[in-house]
């Protein structure tokens, strides 16, 4: 008998990674996106391999979750990080007034923290506000976002997965109350086909919801924006966060040949298409300039939202909600076959990955246990052969 | 509040396998400012789900959406709208030319990709790419480069400035005339791989690979790839480069040293 076979909507980070577990554990998988590979929230995401610090007073087990995850996706993916580190600044009495409790989050979450001397932050970072009052250093980092998809789902095709890209899920088919499949339109070819399925993965992100609303299904995932404003010159070797609680325009991610100032959150309906609010741009400009004055003094490359798909539970500040991730088996709903896995963020896909890989392989009998923290990625150059 | 919008037309080239390609009119609503990149996930997300682009960071890092527009190869993403609809009304968009086109505006870069691999361009580095990366110059009252590393911490590393964008492959007219020529960017990357590495064996490889069959020999020197490069890679003078290297061994030899 062969192996079962699963199908995994999305190949943005969750999706691939969740294909490469999945492919990992003898499984048949075929991945359908209908787009290109990290064409929706995965691409184009603000790059930071979170050291956890961002949320280790707030959110510790997403700090937590964000530390282990950074040092495995250092091993098997070293070749796509920048592995550079953070400071976390203050600029005022409010900041220096949260660097205890800062500290101490760090601590509590296994993140090494040390301060160190503004005169030696100043010199790693030239461009960095000299009115600083205070530098912490953590172990942020960078990552490449569109290889990073492109890794894991290289590595799940050597395994033998199947990736369909520009092929869009137009309906989930049904046996009674149980997901038997997935209907598709390939775009390349304009063909309409079933792909049958022994489980279905949602891992759509912020269009999660539309997916499972295909079987009348509603998922507790609410597509929230935000902007992030691209400088035209790198203005940072590290990743530079204000010493505060997570707020909008804290953070200035080096990328490439590029600053990236983020980033604002408000909730919209569709995902699809999101239009920038100004008001945001002007706001991240302002912000990251308190940061790095010589913000003021480049020209802007590119301005961009998309919506991370933030788990919600209750009426919250989308802010206050959680960056960790849930897994939603769907037969709590009646209807079995149909797994959705959302939240998180990118540095955390690995282990989002396993959790919907262990739901799916208990519920398909598949004892294979879950290889992804130790096995190296294929080179994300592999995918296209 | 979100800038005004206004109107964008653009003609697409629209491709199937078997169905030859033709060219498609859209009219699209997009705020003021907006790349055509943006202009192109408004007439997906709006009127046509098959049209097929590749994309992914919207900012110019990861070297997708890279295409002809206006018969000119650029980044979709960095490229405004006001400026490509001066230049031509509509925008024409079409692919890449010199790689296999999938559908519309996607092309196969598994060859070009397989290219890179044999460059043993790895993409991040310990040491800092010399060249400027930014193409736009900045104000010249504050001469702002990059930041720069400082010396003692050579801990800093960083990711390599060619975004395996294509858009080199596309503009190379010895890439037109030769499928056999290894190109501007994997050129490039060897002679920077040949920089960065202190592995010998490596270093000769590299060399023997640029001196053989698709090798330096091959480029027309019609520079074409360093004046489009949107990361001022210079795969021209990393070609000039090479040539250099691989005669002055050669005179080396010749002389017994």
């Amino acid at each position: 008998m062969s192996a079962p076979h699963v199908v995994v909507i999305g190949a943005g980070s969750t999706g691939s990674a969740t294909a490469h577990d999945l492919a990992l554990r003898g499984l048949r998988v075929t991945v359908v996106e209908r787009g290109e590979v990290a064409s929706g929230t995965s691409g184009r995401n603000h790059c930071l391999l979170h050291s956890g610090g961002r949320y280790c007073v707030t959110d510790q087990d997403s700090a937590r979750e964000c530390i282990a995850e950074a040092r495995i996706l250092d091993r098997i993916m070293p070749d796509i990080l920048e592995r550079n580190g953070g400071l976390f600044v203050a600029l005022n009495e409010s900041d220096l007034a949260f660097k205890d409790r800062f500290m101490e989050g760090c601590e509590a979450c296994g993140i090494s923290a040390r301060e160190i001397p503004i005169q030696t932050a100043l010199k790693m970072e030239p461009f960095l506000n000299p009115a600083a009052l205070a530098a912490v250093e953590v172990p942020d980092g960078v990552f490449e976002p569109f290889h990073f998809c492109l890794a894991f789902l290289a590595t799940a095709k050597a395994n033998g997965a199947v990736v369909r890209t520009y092929t869009e899920v137009m309906e989930l088919v049904t046996e009674g109350r149980t997901v038997t499949g997935v209907g598709v339109r390939d775009h390349r070819s304009g063909v309409s086909s079933t792909i049958g399925a022994d489980m279905v993965v949602n891992a759509a992100g912020p269009w999660a919801g539309k997916i499972a609303a295909m079987a009348a299904l509603a998922v507790p995932i609410t597509p929230t924006p935000g902007v992030m404003v691209t400088m035209d010159s790198r203005l940072n070797n590290m990743v530079l966060n204000r010493l505060n609680r997570p707020s909008d325009g804290d953070i200035i991610v080096p990328q490439r040949a590029t600053s990236i100032i983020g980033t604002t959150s408000w909730v919209v309906e569709d995902p699809d298409l999101i239009p920038i609010p100004v008001e945001h741009v002007a706001q991240m400009l302002a912000s990251g300039r308190e940061l790095v004055p010589a913000v003021g003094q480049v020209r802007v490359r590119a301005t961009v939202a998309v919506a991370r798909p933030l788990v919600t539970r209750a009426q919250a500040d989308s802010r206050d909600v959680s960056r960790t991730f849930e897994c939603f088996d769907h037969s709590a709903d009646g209807l079995e076959g149909l797994v959705t896995i959302s939240g998180g963020k990118t540095t955390s896909s690995r282990a989002m990955a396993q959790r919907a890989a262990d739901v799916v392989c208990a519920k398909l009998a598949i004892t294979a246990p879950c290889t992804t923290q130790t096995t190296p990625l294929a080179s994300y150059r592999s995918f296209y052969q | 509040m979100t800038a005004e919008s206004v109107a964008v037309d653009l003609e697409v080239l629209r491709y199937r396998p078997g169905e030859g390609s033709r060219l498609e009119n859209f009219s699209v609503q997009v705020a003021k400012g907006t790349k055509v990149l943006d202009a192109l996930d408004a007439i997906w997300a709006t009127l046509d789900h098959s049209l097929m682009f590749r994309r992914a960071c919207h900012h110019s890092s990861c070297g997708a959406c890279a295409m002809r527009i206006n018969g000119r190869e650029r980044l979709a993403c960095v490229t405004q709208v006001a400026e490509a609809a001066e230049e031509h009304q509509p925008i024409r968009v079409e692919p890449l030319h010199n790689l296999p086109v999938v559908g519309d505006l996607v092309v196969d870069v598994a060859g070009f990709f397989a290219r890179m691999t044999a460059s043993d361009l790895v993409i991040t580095r310990s040491a800092e790419p010399e060249l400027p990366v930014s193409v736009d110059p900045l104000p010249a009252s504050l001469s702002l480069r990059q930041v720069v590393v400082p010396e003692d911490l050579d801990r800093f590393i960083r990711f390599e400035s060619c975004i395996e964008c294509g858009i080199c492959v596309s503009v190379c007219p010895s890439m037109a005339a030769d499928d056999g020529f290894l190109g501007p960017a994997a050129l490039a990357g060897i002679h920077r791989t040949r920089e960065a590495t202190g592995d010998a064996t490596e270093s000769a490889h590299l060399l023997a690979l640029a001196d053989g069959d698709g090798g330096v020999w091959r480029c027309h020197s019609s520079f074409e790839c360093t004046a489009s490069c949107p990361q001022a890679v210079d795969p021209a003078g990393r070609i000039m480069s090479l040539r250099g290297q691989i005669l002055a061994r050669r005179w080396g030899r010749m002389w017994g040293r």
